[in-house]
């Protein structure tokens, strides 16, 4: 064996262990649920499925309630991302200095971070009652903003409201961590440079923080993203999909497909559109954010 | 040397031919339940005296969890022997042949046994021609009438009928502090799915599937199916029904009951726990659902006890079925407030004597099952779909029970 070979096959066994999972974990359920995607699939195994090539594809552009999901979820990643990023960009600059108490705060940021979805999506549903909740106390009784209580989880057209507040709260923390991440490997010298030069603090962090953050933000960018189109126990904890499946989301229709309806297959293909379509975006994403500096 | 090793031999041999015949039962009992403790301390034990050698070991998944395990364990074919069955997945497990045909393995017991369950909670053991378990336990909704605020509009007595019913809603449904908003509902329900809906859909004379399950059209959208539902609406519209039917969100139904705010709330035997919970000194009254057309009807709830097909014990399992839901293991769990199944069980002293397993027992001899089928999940959500278009979204009630006859035919063709 010659020093190279032996030195390559060295690697291969060092990148083993995560190549068989990334394998195991992730390429097979895709190509899997590809495969699925062909049948009318049987849960049980006893049962032969019945091969059915591309009609669930079919029946997938024809389902209206397919296009909603998707839409509801487009529209939760494209309000949910900026909303994280923006919120956590101010906060991470707020915080990031010696100031008393600032530890403190960025505990308290990101402990909605650590928090069960199902707990603060029960806590969210409080808030946002038509009757009694809290949001609406403060909007009518104290604020008198609104004339009647807003029935925030009942109205087909309201609904997904609180639901893009709850995923925008209970990101900032995370976003803020990854900033101050970012922020801490800026070199002081520059802020020092530009304070000489007499640049105020504006034009510091548009001039330095900002571009020297890119890529942070091209990472969040692309987590946030991922993790808006996977949006789900918000859902089916505060709405279930309702009310008249207007929150319905992705995953939860492909949950309810699946889990509900028994349509593996469908769900499958489900699952696998899914797939493309944040593998593409993903991808569309690395590509224009990721110029050099 | 060798002596001792075929002495541990022998032993081995007596310990596996001796091993009990271990039966697995799932099950979502809270282990804080009384059910529970009749369940672990007194049934399981006391079969196990009766049949020696045969083991029941009964394991807890939470009811969140149980679908998602059944489903893995399908996939896997990895069953337990026994389990306690929402029966709404009845005939979804059955359909996809995993559950024991019980009038096919043990025609002549089941047969001589099929009778003396409540017909209602029967029903939901039988998928396409077939029984795939026995009822275990039951419930169903009746009216709950706040006598006070009741007393307050000058009405004596609850509704009896669903004309009365329309009549008292309107005079229930009051502003009390005068601030030209509602504060006092007449009525208030959870929701507006089937289980909430088909009390009012087949009382009123209409249905939601033909009696064999297998037709849509002419049935979730006959003409007292419209009706009813264009009556709620009004209803609805007027004020008179709380919006949290809508998932708003605010108080509760039975919460609301018991703090004077709602009228009439219908309810299952859990409301008694949990009013009395929250409420120690709140009055409950029982009224059976009002009648219509179809007299006085309401929903079946509850769970059966199912066998699967790949137990090695099946005649164990029957057994352990059999005894599950005998007349005095029935009783010994109705006293922990599990409603019991068995129609001779309505005459025990025990049950006429119960603050309120009584009327409950009556309206169970009317009540309905959701259409046992195997898609009645996708039936379900088309039905709550057309009551939400037309209660929230104002769509003509005839328009959206049309569109779900076709959404249920469509379902029912793949059967």
């Amino acid at each position: 064996m010659t020093r190279n070979k032996k030195r390559a096959l060295t690697g291969i066994l060092f990148i083993l262990p995560g190549l068989i999972s990334y394998l195991l974990w992730t390429i097979y359920p895709i190509l899997n649920s590809f495969f699925m995607s062909m049948f009318k699939w049987n849960i049980n195994p006893k049962i032969p499925n019945q091969f059915i090539g591309i009609e669930n594809y079919i029946n997938l552009f024809k389902d209206e309630k397919f296009y909603t999901a998707l839409i509801n979820t487009l529209k939760y990643t494209v309000v949910t991302v900026p909303g994280q990023l923006i919120l956590g960009l101010i906060i991470a600059i707020l915080l990031n200095r010696k100031a008393k108490g600032s530890t403190f705060f960025r505990l308290l940021y990101y402990l909605p971070v650590v928090t069960s979805w199902v707990v603060v999506s029960v806590l969210f549903q409080y808030l946002f009652s038509s009757r009694g909740g809290m949001v609406n106390y403060i909007l009518k009784d104290i604020l008198h903003f609104i004339p009647k209580n807003i029935k925030w989880l009942s109205d087909p057209s309201k609904a997904m409201i609180p639901i893009y507040i709850l995923g925008i709260w209970k990101g900032i923390g995370w976003s803020m961590l990854i900033f101050l991440a970012g922020l801490q490997g800026i070199p002081k010298i520059y802020y020092e440079a530009a304070q000489l030069d007499g640049a105020s603090s504006w034009k510091q962090v548009k001039h330095i923080t900002l571009p020297l953050l890119r890529p942070t933000m091209i990472f969040q960018i692309v987590m946030l993203t991922i993790g808006g189109f996977n949006v789900f126990l918000s859902v089916f904890v505060m709405t279930g999909g309702g009310p008249r499946g207007s929150t319905e989301v992705l995953s939860s229709y492909m949950f309810k497909e699946a889990f509900s309806y028994f349509h593996f297959g469908y769900a499958s293909a489900i699952s696998f559109v899914f797939f493309i379509i944040v593998f593409t975006i993903s991808q569309i994403q690395r590509k224009f954010l990721n110029k050099d500096i | 040397m060798k002596k001792s090793l075929v002495v541990i031999f022998v032993l081995l041999l007596c310990v596996f031919s001796f091993a009990a015949k271990e039966l697995v039962l799932w099950h979502s009992y809270s282990t804080t339940s009384g059910e529970y403790k009749v369940l672990t301390e007194k049934v399981i034990p006391d079969f196990e005296k009766t049949h020696p050698g045969v083991k029941i070991v009964e394991t807890q998944v939470s009811s969140d969890e149980m679908r998602k395990r059944l489903v893995v364990s399908t996939a896997s074919q990895d069953f337990p022997d026994l389990m306690r069955m929402d029966i709404i997945w009845v005939p979804q497990f059955g359909n996809i042949d995993v559950l024991m045909k019980l009038d096919k393995e043990f025609p002549a017991e089941f047969n001589k046994m099929k009778d003396e369950f409540l017909e209602g909670p029967l029903s939901t053991c039988k998928w396409d021609g077939n029984y795939y378990g026995l009822p275990l336990d039951t419930n169903t909704r009746v009216l709950l009438w706040n006598k006070k605020l009741f007393n307050e509009a000058g009405l004596s007595h609850p509704p009896r009928t669903m004309d009365e019913f329309f009549e008292d809603i309107k005079l229930l449904t009051k502003d009390n502090d005068g601030d030209g908003e509602i504060d006092q509902w007449g009525f208030a329900d959870s929701g507006l799915g089937p289980w909430n809906s088909i009390p009012w859909i087949y009382s009123a004379g209409g249905e939601i599937l033909n009696s064999d399950n297998n037709t849509a059209e002419g049935h979730v959208n006959s003409k007292q199916s419209v009706a009813i539902l264009n009556e709620y609406k009004e209803l609805y519209d007027e004020g008179c029904i709380s919006d949290i039917v809508t998932g708003s969100g605010g108080i509760g139904a039975l919460e609301g009951y018991a703090e004077n705010i709602y009228a009439m709330v219908i309810s299952g035997p859990w409301g008694h726990s949990i009013i009395k919970g929250q409420y120690p000194d709140a009055e409950i009254n029982y009224a059976l659902m009002p009648a219509g057309e179809n007299g006085s009807r309401s929903v079946v709830g509850g769970e059966d006890i199912v066998m699967f097909q790949s137990t090695k014990y099946k005649q164990e399992a029957f057994e352990f079925m059999k005894y599950i839901t005998s007349y005095d293991v029935q009783l010994e769990f109705a006293k922990v407030g599990q409603m019991p199944v068995l129609k001779s069980i309505a005459d025990d002293p025990f049950i006429r004597n119960h603050d309120y397993f009584g009327i409950y027992m009556q309206q169970l001899k009317t009540a309905v099952a959701r259409s046992p089928h195997p898609a009645w999940n996708e039936i379900e959500d088309s039905i709550a779909t057309a009551w939400e278009d037309t209660v929230i979204g104002d769509y003509d009630a005839k328009d959206s029970l049309d569109s779900a006859a076709e959404d249920i035919e469509d379902i029912l063709s793949e059967y």
